[in-house]
Protein backbone atom coordinates (compact mmCIF):
# COMPACT_ATOMS: atom_id res chain seq x y z
CA UNK A 1 0.00 0.00 0.00
CA UNK A 2 1.38 3.38 -0.86
CA UNK A 3 2.28 5.80 1.83
CA UNK A 4 0.08 8.31 3.76
CA UNK A 5 2.18 11.19 1.86
CA UNK A 6 1.74 10.01 -1.38
CA UNK A 7 -1.74 9.45 -1.52
CA UNK A 8 -2.18 12.78 0.07
CA UNK A 9 -0.34 14.25 -3.01
CA UNK A 10 -2.59 12.65 -5.75
CA UNK A 11 -5.45 13.68 -3.71
CA UNK A 12 -4.18 17.35 -3.86
CA UNK A 13 -3.48 16.77 -8.20
CA UNK A 14 -6.88 15.78 -8.37
CA UNK A 15 -8.32 18.42 -6.40
CA UNK A 16 -6.40 20.89 -8.35
CA UNK A 17 -7.62 19.38 -11.88
CA UNK A 18 -11.30 19.21 -10.40
CA UNK A 19 -11.22 23.14 -9.97
CA UNK A 20 -10.08 23.55 -13.52
CA UNK A 21 -13.05 21.23 -14.80
CA UNK A 22 -15.31 22.64 -12.57
CA UNK A 23 -14.82 25.83 -14.10
CA UNK A 24 -14.79 24.91 -17.27
CA UNK A 25 -17.95 23.56 -16.69
CA UNK A 26 -19.17 26.99 -15.44
CA UNK A 27 -17.66 29.18 -18.08
CA UNK A 28 -18.99 26.34 -21.06
CA UNK A 29 -22.62 26.57 -19.66
CA UNK A 30 -23.02 29.89 -19.79
CA UNK A 31 -21.67 30.32 -23.24
CA UNK A 32 -24.15 27.81 -24.36
CA UNK A 33 -27.00 30.09 -22.89
CA UNK A 34 -25.76 33.26 -25.21
CA UNK A 35 -25.39 30.95 -28.20
CA UNK A 36 -28.94 29.42 -27.81
CA UNK A 37 -30.08 33.02 -26.96
CA UNK A 38 -28.44 34.24 -30.65
CA UNK A 39 -29.94 31.13 -32.64
CA UNK A 40 -33.27 31.91 -31.51
CA UNK A 41 -33.24 35.68 -32.54
CA UNK A 42 -31.85 34.59 -35.92
CA UNK A 43 -34.48 32.03 -36.70
CA UNK A 44 -37.48 33.98 -37.73
CA UNK A 45 -35.17 35.40 -40.37
CA UNK A 46 -33.89 32.49 -41.49
CA UNK A 47 -37.16 30.41 -41.72
CA UNK A 48 -39.45 33.37 -43.30
CA UNK A 49 -36.53 33.49 -46.11
CA UNK A 50 -36.53 30.18 -47.20
CA UNK A 51 -40.39 30.16 -47.34
CA UNK A 52 -39.74 33.20 -49.25
CA UNK A 53 -37.32 31.16 -51.98
CA UNK A 54 -39.34 28.75 -51.87
CA UNK A 55 -42.20 30.56 -53.14
CA UNK A 56 -40.43 32.53 -55.37
CA UNK A 57 -39.51 28.86 -56.84
CA UNK A 58 -42.90 27.64 -56.70
CA UNK A 59 -44.16 30.73 -59.09
CA UNK A 60 -41.30 30.51 -62.08
CA UNK A 61 -40.45 26.52 -61.60
CA UNK A 62 -38.06 27.18 -65.12
CA UNK A 63 -35.74 29.25 -63.71
CA UNK A 64 -31.83 29.53 -65.04
CA UNK A 65 -29.07 30.37 -62.65
CA UNK A 66 -26.01 29.45 -62.06
CA UNK A 67 -27.00 29.10 -58.32
CA UNK A 68 -29.62 26.09 -59.43
CA UNK A 69 -26.84 24.24 -62.46
CA UNK A 70 -25.73 20.94 -61.35
CA UNK A 71 -22.76 20.94 -63.80
CA UNK A 72 -23.94 17.65 -65.11
CA UNK A 73 -21.28 17.86 -67.83
CA UNK A 74 -18.62 17.65 -65.13
CA UNK A 75 -17.63 13.91 -64.46
CA UNK A 76 -17.88 12.31 -61.16
CA UNK A 77 -14.36 11.65 -60.88
CA UNK A 78 -13.12 15.12 -62.01
CA UNK A 79 -15.80 16.56 -59.72
CA UNK A 80 -14.01 19.51 -57.52
CA UNK A 81 -16.09 19.41 -54.04
CA UNK A 82 -15.37 22.13 -51.30
CA UNK A 83 -16.21 21.23 -47.52
CA UNK A 84 -16.46 23.79 -45.11
CA UNK A 85 -15.30 21.26 -41.57
CA UNK A 86 -16.75 23.17 -38.59
CA UNK A 87 -14.29 22.02 -35.52
CA UNK A 88 -13.31 23.34 -32.42
CA UNK A 89 -10.77 25.80 -31.42
CA UNK A 90 -9.86 23.44 -28.55
CA UNK A 91 -10.63 19.98 -27.32
CA UNK A 92 -11.75 18.81 -24.07
CA UNK A 93 -15.13 18.80 -25.73
CA UNK A 94 -15.40 14.70 -25.45
CA UNK A 95 -16.17 13.19 -28.66
CA UNK A 96 -17.53 16.42 -30.63
CA UNK A 97 -14.52 17.49 -32.48
CA UNK A 98 -14.00 13.53 -33.19
CA UNK A 99 -17.44 13.01 -34.46
CA UNK A 100 -16.27 15.75 -37.16
CA UNK A 101 -14.04 14.56 -38.70
CA UNK A 102 -14.88 11.17 -38.85
CA UNK A 103 -17.69 12.56 -40.81
CA UNK A 104 -15.89 14.50 -43.07
CA UNK A 105 -13.13 11.08 -43.95
CA UNK A 106 -15.40 9.23 -44.66
CA UNK A 107 -17.58 12.14 -47.03
CA UNK A 108 -14.07 12.09 -48.48
CA UNK A 109 -14.05 8.08 -49.06
CA UNK A 110 -17.12 8.35 -50.16
CA UNK A 111 -17.30 10.68 -53.06
CA UNK A 112 -15.13 10.40 -55.85
CA UNK A 113 -13.01 13.49 -57.32
CA UNK A 114 -11.35 16.61 -55.81
CA UNK A 115 -11.83 17.65 -52.66
CA UNK A 116 -10.70 21.14 -51.10
CA UNK A 117 -11.63 21.58 -47.00
CA UNK A 118 -12.22 25.10 -45.82
CA UNK A 119 -11.80 24.14 -41.56
CA UNK A 120 -12.98 26.25 -38.97
CA UNK A 121 -11.37 25.79 -35.44
CA UNK A 122 -7.91 24.89 -34.77
CA UNK A 123 -8.09 21.12 -34.25
CA UNK A 124 -9.57 20.06 -37.68
CA UNK A 125 -7.08 22.35 -38.95
CA UNK A 126 -4.22 20.65 -37.15
CA UNK A 127 -5.87 17.13 -38.04
CA UNK A 128 -6.01 18.02 -42.00
CA UNK A 129 -2.59 19.45 -42.40
CA UNK A 130 -1.46 16.24 -40.67
CA UNK A 131 -3.19 14.20 -42.75
CA UNK A 132 -1.50 16.77 -45.59
CA UNK A 133 -4.99 17.45 -47.16
CA UNK A 134 -6.02 19.81 -49.00
CA UNK A 135 -6.75 22.37 -46.40
CA UNK A 136 -7.22 26.11 -48.44
CA UNK A 137 -4.44 28.64 -46.11
CA UNK A 138 -5.95 31.50 -46.41
CA UNK A 139 -9.21 30.42 -44.41
CA UNK A 140 -8.48 31.42 -41.39
CA UNK A 141 -11.35 31.96 -38.68
CA UNK A 142 -11.88 31.38 -35.40
CA UNK A 143 -15.55 29.28 -34.58
CA UNK A 144 -15.97 31.74 -31.27
CA UNK A 145 -18.79 33.82 -31.08
CA UNK A 146 -19.97 33.94 -34.35
CA UNK A 147 -20.73 37.27 -36.35
CA UNK A 148 -22.47 37.79 -38.97
CA UNK A 149 -19.62 39.70 -40.89
CA UNK A 150 -17.27 36.45 -40.56
CA UNK A 151 -20.34 34.66 -42.08
CA UNK A 152 -20.77 37.05 -44.96
CA UNK A 153 -16.52 36.58 -45.68
CA UNK A 154 -17.42 32.86 -45.47
CA UNK A 155 -19.76 32.73 -47.77
CA UNK A 156 -18.11 35.49 -50.32
CA UNK A 157 -14.81 33.32 -50.47
CA UNK A 158 -17.65 30.45 -51.22
CA UNK A 159 -19.77 31.89 -53.79
CA UNK A 160 -16.95 33.17 -55.61
CA UNK A 161 -15.20 30.11 -56.12
CA UNK A 162 -18.48 28.56 -56.89
CA UNK A 163 -19.01 30.89 -59.40
CA UNK A 164 -15.40 30.26 -61.21
CA UNK A 165 -15.51 26.66 -61.29
CA UNK A 166 -12.99 26.33 -58.80
CA UNK A 167 -15.60 24.07 -57.04
CA UNK A 168 -18.71 22.03 -58.47
CA UNK A 169 -19.96 21.51 -55.15
CA UNK A 170 -20.09 22.82 -51.68
CA UNK A 171 -20.75 21.05 -48.64
CA UNK A 172 -20.88 22.49 -44.90
CA UNK A 173 -20.01 19.99 -42.28
CA UNK A 174 -21.23 20.92 -38.79
CA UNK A 175 -22.80 19.82 -35.40
CA UNK A 176 -26.32 20.57 -35.28
CA UNK A 177 -28.27 20.10 -31.80
CA UNK A 178 -30.97 18.03 -31.52
CA UNK A 179 -31.90 18.93 -27.97
CA UNK A 180 -29.23 19.02 -24.73
CA UNK A 181 -28.38 15.33 -24.56
CA UNK A 182 -28.40 14.54 -28.43
CA UNK A 183 -25.92 15.93 -30.61
CA UNK A 184 -25.65 14.99 -33.94
CA UNK A 185 -22.69 15.69 -37.05
CA UNK A 186 -24.25 16.63 -40.56
CA UNK A 187 -23.66 17.60 -43.79
CA UNK A 188 -25.43 19.61 -46.01
CA UNK A 189 -24.88 20.68 -49.58
CA UNK A 190 -24.97 24.67 -49.86
CA UNK A 191 -24.38 24.79 -53.64
CA UNK A 192 -25.36 23.93 -55.81
CA UNK A 193 -28.83 24.76 -54.50
CA UNK A 194 -31.49 22.30 -54.65
CA UNK A 195 -34.73 23.00 -55.98
CA UNK A 196 -36.53 20.70 -53.96
CA UNK A 197 -35.23 21.11 -50.63
CA UNK A 198 -37.30 24.53 -51.13
CA UNK A 199 -40.52 23.36 -52.29
CA UNK A 200 -43.18 21.54 -50.50
CA UNK A 201 -43.73 18.24 -51.09
CA UNK A 202 -46.62 18.99 -52.74
CA UNK A 203 -48.44 22.14 -53.57
CA UNK A 204 -52.23 21.77 -52.56
CA UNK A 205 -54.84 21.79 -55.48
CA UNK A 206 -56.41 25.15 -56.10
CA UNK A 207 -53.77 27.33 -54.16
CA UNK A 208 -53.69 30.55 -56.13
CA UNK A 209 -50.85 31.09 -57.89
CA UNK A 210 -50.39 34.61 -58.46
CA UNK A 211 -48.38 36.70 -60.96
CA UNK A 212 -45.21 38.04 -59.27
CA UNK A 213 -43.19 40.51 -60.85
CA UNK A 214 -39.85 40.81 -60.00
CA UNK A 215 -37.53 44.00 -60.19
CA UNK A 216 -35.34 45.06 -61.77
CA UNK A 217 -34.98 41.09 -62.73
CA UNK A 218 -35.30 37.78 -61.68
CA UNK A 219 -31.31 37.02 -62.30
CA UNK A 220 -31.12 40.35 -60.25
CA UNK A 221 -33.07 39.06 -57.17
CA UNK A 222 -32.01 36.12 -57.26
CA UNK A 223 -28.14 37.61 -57.74
CA UNK A 224 -28.66 38.93 -54.20
CA UNK A 225 -31.32 36.96 -52.74
CA UNK A 226 -28.87 33.55 -52.75
CA UNK A 227 -25.92 35.01 -51.22
CA UNK A 228 -27.67 36.68 -48.55
CA UNK A 229 -29.45 33.06 -47.96
CA UNK A 230 -26.24 31.27 -47.55
CA UNK A 231 -24.84 34.17 -45.83
CA UNK A 232 -28.04 33.21 -43.28
CA UNK A 233 -27.56 29.34 -43.28
CA UNK A 234 -23.27 29.25 -42.52
CA UNK A 235 -23.79 31.76 -39.75
CA UNK A 236 -26.99 29.64 -38.21
CA UNK A 237 -24.47 26.63 -39.17
CA UNK A 238 -21.58 28.54 -37.02
CA UNK A 239 -24.14 29.41 -34.48
CA UNK A 240 -25.55 25.91 -33.88
CA UNK A 241 -22.22 24.29 -33.81
CA UNK A 242 -21.19 26.72 -31.28
CA UNK A 243 -23.94 26.08 -29.22
CA UNK A 244 -22.96 22.42 -29.40
CA UNK A 245 -19.34 22.55 -28.64
CA UNK A 246 -20.35 24.18 -25.72
CA UNK A 247 -22.74 21.90 -24.85
CA UNK A 248 -20.39 19.27 -25.57
CA UNK A 249 -17.67 20.61 -23.40
CA UNK A 250 -20.62 21.35 -20.80
CA UNK A 251 -21.34 17.70 -20.26
CA UNK A 252 -17.58 16.67 -20.51
CA UNK A 253 -16.38 18.45 -18.03
CA UNK A 254 -19.45 17.80 -15.60
CA UNK A 255 -18.82 13.99 -16.09
CA UNK A 256 -14.86 14.88 -15.73
CA UNK A 257 -15.63 16.76 -12.52
CA UNK A 258 -17.78 13.77 -11.37
CA UNK A 259 -15.38 10.89 -11.73
CA UNK A 260 -13.22 13.43 -9.85
CA UNK A 261 -15.22 13.34 -7.14
CA UNK A 262 -15.39 9.72 -6.87
CA UNK A 263 -11.59 9.34 -6.74
CA UNK A 264 -11.53 11.69 -4.11
CA UNK A 265 -13.67 9.74 -2.18
CA UNK A 266 -11.53 6.58 -2.80
CA UNK A 267 -8.25 8.18 -2.36
CA UNK A 268 -9.47 9.97 1.31
CA UNK A 269 -10.29 5.81 2.30
CA UNK A 270 -7.50 4.81 1.06
CA UNK A 271 -5.58 7.90 2.98
CA UNK A 272 -7.97 7.22 6.03
CA UNK A 273 -6.66 3.52 6.04
CA UNK A 274 -2.57 4.22 5.80
CA UNK A 275 -3.38 6.34 8.17
CA UNK A 276 -4.73 4.34 10.48
CA UNK A 277 -1.92 1.35 9.34
CA UNK A 278 0.79 3.68 10.18
CA UNK A 279 -0.77 4.82 13.55
CA UNK A 280 -1.51 1.30 14.60
CA UNK A 281 2.13 0.31 13.53
CA UNK A 282 3.31 2.83 15.78
CA UNK A 283 1.42 2.07 18.85
CA UNK A 284 2.85 -1.65 18.36
CA UNK A 285 6.39 -0.68 18.45
CA UNK A 286 5.99 1.28 21.29
CA UNK A 287 4.61 -1.14 23.19
CA UNK A 288 7.04 -3.53 21.99
CA UNK A 289 9.71 -1.35 23.05
CA UNK A 290 7.95 -0.86 26.07
CA UNK A 291 7.57 -4.83 26.97
CA UNK A 292 11.13 -5.33 25.99
CA UNK A 293 12.05 -2.54 28.31
CA UNK A 294 10.50 -4.18 31.28
CA UNK A 295 11.59 -7.40 31.12
CA UNK A 296 15.19 -6.68 31.51
CA UNK B 1 -57.66 50.55 -41.50
CA UNK B 2 -58.49 50.72 -45.60
CA UNK B 3 -55.28 52.27 -46.91
CA UNK B 4 -52.62 49.73 -44.49
CA UNK B 5 -50.60 46.92 -45.44
CA UNK B 6 -49.55 43.94 -43.45
CA UNK B 7 -44.97 44.92 -43.10
CA UNK B 8 -42.36 42.63 -41.43
CA UNK B 9 -39.09 43.82 -41.02
CA UNK B 10 -36.60 40.73 -40.68
CA UNK B 11 -32.98 41.78 -39.73
CA UNK B 12 -30.70 38.61 -39.54
CA UNK B 13 -30.64 38.76 -35.63
CA UNK B 14 -33.84 40.36 -34.84
CA UNK B 15 -37.25 40.68 -35.91
CA UNK B 16 -37.16 44.67 -36.72
CA UNK B 17 -41.06 45.49 -37.21
CA UNK B 18 -44.14 43.70 -37.93
CA UNK B 19 -47.23 45.26 -38.16
CA UNK B 20 -49.48 47.64 -40.25
CA UNK B 21 -47.80 50.24 -42.51
CA UNK B 22 -49.25 52.97 -44.63
CA UNK B 23 -46.20 53.24 -46.93
CA UNK B 24 -42.55 51.62 -47.33
CA UNK B 25 -39.67 53.52 -49.47
CA UNK B 26 -36.84 50.77 -49.88
CA UNK B 27 -33.92 51.69 -52.10
CA UNK B 28 -33.55 49.71 -54.94
CA UNK B 29 -30.25 50.05 -58.32
CA UNK B 30 -31.67 53.02 -59.71
CA UNK B 31 -32.78 55.10 -57.11
CA UNK B 32 -35.55 54.80 -54.75
CA UNK B 33 -39.13 52.66 -54.80
CA UNK B 34 -41.91 53.34 -52.78
CA UNK B 35 -45.16 50.71 -51.79
CA UNK B 36 -48.32 51.61 -50.98
CA UNK B 37 -51.42 49.66 -49.87
CA UNK B 38 -52.41 47.05 -52.60
CA UNK B 39 -49.65 47.21 -54.69
CA UNK B 40 -48.80 44.69 -57.24
CA UNK B 41 -47.09 41.45 -56.38
CA UNK B 42 -43.27 42.00 -57.09
CA UNK B 43 -40.07 40.62 -55.23
CA UNK B 44 -37.75 43.45 -54.99
CA UNK B 45 -33.96 43.34 -54.85
CA UNK B 46 -32.34 46.04 -52.19
CA UNK B 47 -29.68 47.86 -52.19
CA UNK B 48 -27.17 49.06 -49.18
CA UNK B 49 -29.52 52.47 -48.39
CA UNK B 50 -31.82 53.93 -46.11
CA UNK B 51 -35.19 52.92 -45.53
CA UNK B 52 -37.99 54.72 -44.81
CA UNK B 53 -41.49 53.43 -43.54
CA UNK B 54 -45.12 54.54 -42.29
CA UNK B 55 -46.70 53.05 -39.56
CA UNK B 56 -50.44 52.59 -39.44
CA UNK B 57 -50.19 55.57 -36.71
CA UNK B 58 -48.72 57.85 -39.11
CA UNK B 59 -45.08 57.40 -37.25
CA UNK B 60 -42.57 57.86 -39.61
CA UNK B 61 -39.19 55.38 -39.29
CA UNK B 62 -35.97 55.58 -40.56
CA UNK B 63 -33.47 52.76 -40.88
CA UNK B 64 -30.31 51.84 -42.79
CA UNK B 65 -30.02 48.77 -44.60
CA UNK B 66 -27.60 46.45 -46.32
CA UNK B 67 -28.25 44.00 -49.51
CA UNK B 68 -31.72 42.16 -49.09
CA UNK B 69 -34.90 42.01 -50.45
CA UNK B 70 -38.62 42.66 -50.41
CA UNK B 71 -41.63 40.90 -50.98
CA UNK B 72 -45.10 42.32 -51.59
CA UNK B 73 -47.31 40.07 -51.88
CA UNK B 74 -51.32 39.45 -51.44
CA UNK B 75 -51.20 43.69 -49.58
CA UNK B 76 -48.34 41.76 -47.19
CA UNK B 77 -45.08 43.38 -47.41
CA UNK B 78 -42.23 41.05 -45.85
CA UNK B 79 -38.53 42.31 -45.83
CA UNK B 80 -35.43 41.04 -45.37
CA UNK B 81 -31.80 42.61 -45.45
CA UNK B 82 -28.61 41.29 -43.36
CA UNK B 83 -28.88 44.77 -41.32
CA UNK B 84 -31.86 46.80 -40.61
CA UNK B 85 -30.66 49.84 -37.95
CA UNK B 86 -32.15 52.56 -36.75
CA UNK B 87 -30.25 55.64 -36.44
CA UNK B 88 -29.82 55.33 -32.60
CA UNK B 89 -28.49 52.19 -33.18
CA UNK B 90 -25.65 53.14 -35.68
CA UNK B 91 -21.87 54.07 -33.41
CA UNK B 92 -21.27 57.42 -35.81
CA UNK B 93 -17.76 56.83 -35.36
CA UNK B 94 -17.50 53.29 -36.22
CA UNK B 95 -19.23 54.03 -39.25
CA UNK B 96 -16.77 56.83 -40.27
CA UNK B 97 -13.61 55.17 -39.84
CA UNK B 98 -15.17 52.32 -42.11
CA UNK B 99 -15.94 54.68 -44.11
CA UNK B 100 -12.47 56.26 -44.07
CA UNK B 101 -11.17 52.12 -44.37
CA UNK B 102 -13.42 51.74 -47.31
CA UNK B 103 -11.87 54.88 -49.42
CA UNK B 104 -8.29 54.10 -48.22
CA UNK B 105 -8.75 50.51 -50.14
CA UNK B 106 -10.71 51.64 -52.93
CA UNK B 107 -7.52 54.20 -53.93
CA UNK B 108 -4.82 50.91 -53.91
CA UNK B 109 -4.79 48.54 -56.84
CA UNK B 110 -6.84 45.53 -56.09
CA UNK B 111 -8.73 42.54 -57.74
CA UNK B 112 -12.01 43.03 -59.12
CA UNK B 113 -13.53 41.15 -55.81
CA UNK B 114 -12.02 43.20 -53.55
CA UNK B 115 -13.13 45.83 -55.44
CA UNK B 116 -16.61 45.22 -55.33
CA UNK B 117 -16.41 44.43 -52.04
CA UNK B 118 -15.26 47.68 -50.87
CA UNK B 119 -17.78 49.25 -52.67
CA UNK B 120 -20.36 47.56 -50.85
CA UNK B 121 -18.54 48.64 -47.86
CA UNK B 122 -18.28 52.18 -48.33
CA UNK B 123 -21.72 51.98 -49.58
CA UNK B 124 -22.87 50.77 -46.74
CA UNK B 125 -20.81 53.24 -44.37
CA UNK B 126 -22.08 56.22 -46.05
CA UNK B 127 -25.71 55.37 -45.50
CA UNK B 128 -25.22 54.85 -41.60
CA UNK B 129 -23.71 58.12 -41.80
CA UNK B 130 -26.39 59.87 -43.55
CA UNK B 131 -29.34 57.98 -41.57
CA UNK B 132 -27.60 59.25 -38.75
CA UNK B 133 -27.25 63.06 -39.97
CA UNK B 134 -30.93 64.35 -38.62
CA UNK B 135 -30.16 63.09 -35.26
Amino acid sequence: MANAREIQSRIKSVQDTMKITNAMYMISSSKMKKAKKVLEDTEPYFYNMQAAIARILRHIPDIQHPFFSVRHLVPQQERKTGIIVVTGDKGMAGAYNHNITKLTDEFMEKTPGYHKLYVLGMVGRQYYEKKSADVDGSFRYTVQKPTMHRARLISEEIVRAFLDRELDEVHIIYTQMQNAAVMEPVDMQLLPLKKASFSPAQIPVGAPQEEIEMFPSADVVLDTMIPNYLTGVIYGCLVEAYASENNARMTAMQSSTDSAKKMLQDLSIQFNRARQAAITQEITEVISGAKAQRRK
Amino acid sequence: MESTFGLEIYASNKLAYAGRARSLVVPVEDGEKAFLAHHANVIVAIVPGELRYEDADGNKVVAAVSNGFVEMINNRAKLFCLSVERPEEIDIRRAQEAKERAEEQLRQKQSIQEYHMNQLALARAMTRLRVTKNL
